[in-house]
């Protein structure tokens, strides 16, 4: 059904180059000096669980605890390497909101652009153009290049297109932190709404206070691990412990 | 457009300039045999040296959209298809001008369109995979296009290399895969005929043959790309 994704097992390996080879003639050489040196390191490990059409799914962690890997696992960007991502319907990815901008085109062409990486034709796009433009408030910027943009003015019309293609699945990483205080409001509003319109949202986001009030569910992710997944205040009681737990070995290490 | 138009006409001018009134190559209409040759050479060699940067060039698309990866270099094959497209009409012109009208050969373009389109995609495919691996990729590539491009009957024509005395560079040179597909257009805009079925069948095979291995290619190595850029 859409809307539903589900995973199994999932664990994400990255190699990391310690001596990195990167030309061909070093790779021939290196065939007779053996200097490959690569170290692995499991970003994700043993990763499993369900997500329900229509639900909206809070994911918290620390720094480096795997939270992006996992959204861009979920997003198809990356292909785990062991394991089963499973992920039915159309995703609307609000990964890195200005992702697909080209800075010397203009925010009208970008518009258009964006679309079309997520599937749009160009007259699919001009029916939502004004509602995006209305929703970015940029109609006096928008045939400006975006070269010329704010980050701010960047993050408002990636917002507003992501948030205007109908998604089966929004997956949202921390976009909201640019933006000043109203338009972060108004975001929280459409997502509301998106919600409300039985899309799946995947959350992302060190703001506590939003992961509770807009998820009914929360997946607390811990060196590549599900340490948690449960009611949103359990998960960020959970949360705290495990920061407070790894700040006192710190201290103690340190 | 109006530059890529201009290019290959600049280059036309030159080499006639230095292999007709210079070195005296007594070949007719030389500036028809030229474009009909450098036209489709051009299109196979510049988009597979530009899209060997199509995944480097566009991998902060590539870390956050997902998109099926191929995409990146084959538009830069779909906009030089533009380019070869649109440079047919100043060479019809100039067959037209020199006694050489476009004839009914010229439908034979389609099967060697079809042929130099499955080439260089597969080209590009491997190319812009590799470079994501091996950053010295674009040097071999630059050096590789140098060479074939004088390996390939586009300045001279091929009977002339068929009359060598050497057995053994005219059977290293009949290897060549480039040769058949640009053949093709020569014998239909040049010497306006419907090429030779020898001739066509073997740049449909060369271009199958890229075609396939640089797909199955890339396709088993672009989950690995994200890890090396």
């Amino acid at each position: 059904m859409p809307g539903e994704f589900s995973f199994q097992d999932v664990g994400m390996c990255f190699r990391m180059h310690r001596e990195r080879v990167t030309t061909l003639k070093e790779a021939i050489l290196g065939r007779f000096r053996h200097v490959r040196n690569v170290d692995e390191f499991w970003a994700l490990r043993g990763v499993s669980f369900e997500v329900r059409q229509g639900e909206s799914v809070g994911l918290i962690g620390h720094n480096g605890s795997g939270k992006s890997t996992l959204l861009k696992i979920a997003a198809g960007v990356l292909i785990p390497t062991e394991g089963r991502a499973r992920v039915q319907g159309r995703v609307s990815p609000m990964i890195e909101l200005a992702a697909g901008f080209d800075p010397d085109l203009t925010g009208r062409d970008n518009v258009f652009l964006n679309g079309a990486l997520m599937g749009y034709s160009r007259r699919e796009m001009a029916a939502k153009f004004d509602r995006i433009v209305e929703f970015s408030e940029l109609s006096e910027f928008i045939d400006v290049p975006v070269k010329n943009y704010s980050s701010g003015m960047y993050a408002r019309l990636g917002f507003a297109i992501a948030a205007d293609v109908n998604p089966e699945i929004l997956i949202i990483d921390e976009v909201l932190a640019v933006g000043d205080e109203r338009f972060q409001a108004k975001c929280m509003d459409r997502i509301r709404e998106i919600r409300a319109g039985g899309c799946t949202i995947f959350f992302v986001s060190h703001d506590m206070n939003a992961v509770t009030q807009l998820c009914e569910r929360v997946l607390v992710v811990h060196h590549g691990r599900v340490a948690f997944d449960g009611a949103p205040a359990t998960a960020v009681r959970h949360y705290r412990e495990l920061q407070e737990s790894a700040a006192g070995a710190q201290a103690i290490g340190g | 457009m109006f530059w890529t138009l201009l290019n290959p006409l600049l280059q036309m001018a030159v080499y006639t300039l230095v292999f007709r009134t210079i070195m005296k190559v007594g070949l007719p209409a030389f500036p028809v045999f030229l474009l009909s040759g450098l036209l489709p050479w051009t299109f196979i060699s510049v988009s597979a040296t530009t899209s060997a940067h199509a995944l480097l060039n566009n991998q902060g698309l590539i870390r956050k959209v997902a998109v099926p990866q191929a995409v990146y270099p084959l538009a830069v094959v779909g906009s030089k298809l533009v380019d070869l497209l649109f440079s047919l009409a100043p060479l019809a012109l100039i067959a037209a001008l020199m006694g050489r009208p476009p004839s009914v050969a010229w439908l034979a373009l389609l099967p060697a369109l079809v042929a130099a389109i499955a080439f260089t995609t597969g080209l590009s495919l491997v190319f812009s995979s590799l470079m994501v691996f091996f950053r010295d990729t674009r040097h071999l590539v630059d050096i590789l296009f140098q060479v074939w491009f004088y390996l390939t009957p586009v300045l001279y024509p091929s009977s002339y290399v068929d009359g060598l005395p050497q057995r053994w560079i005219r059977s290293v040179l009949a290897l060549n895969p480039a040769s058949p597909i640009v053949r093709c257009f020569q014998q239909a805009i040049y010497e306006q005929r419907l090429p030779d079925v020898s001739t066509l069948g073997a740049a449909l095979t060369c271009g199958a043959i890229a075609l396939a291995v640089g797909f199955a290619t890339f396709e088993r190595l672009q989950h690995r790309h994200i890890h090396y850029f």
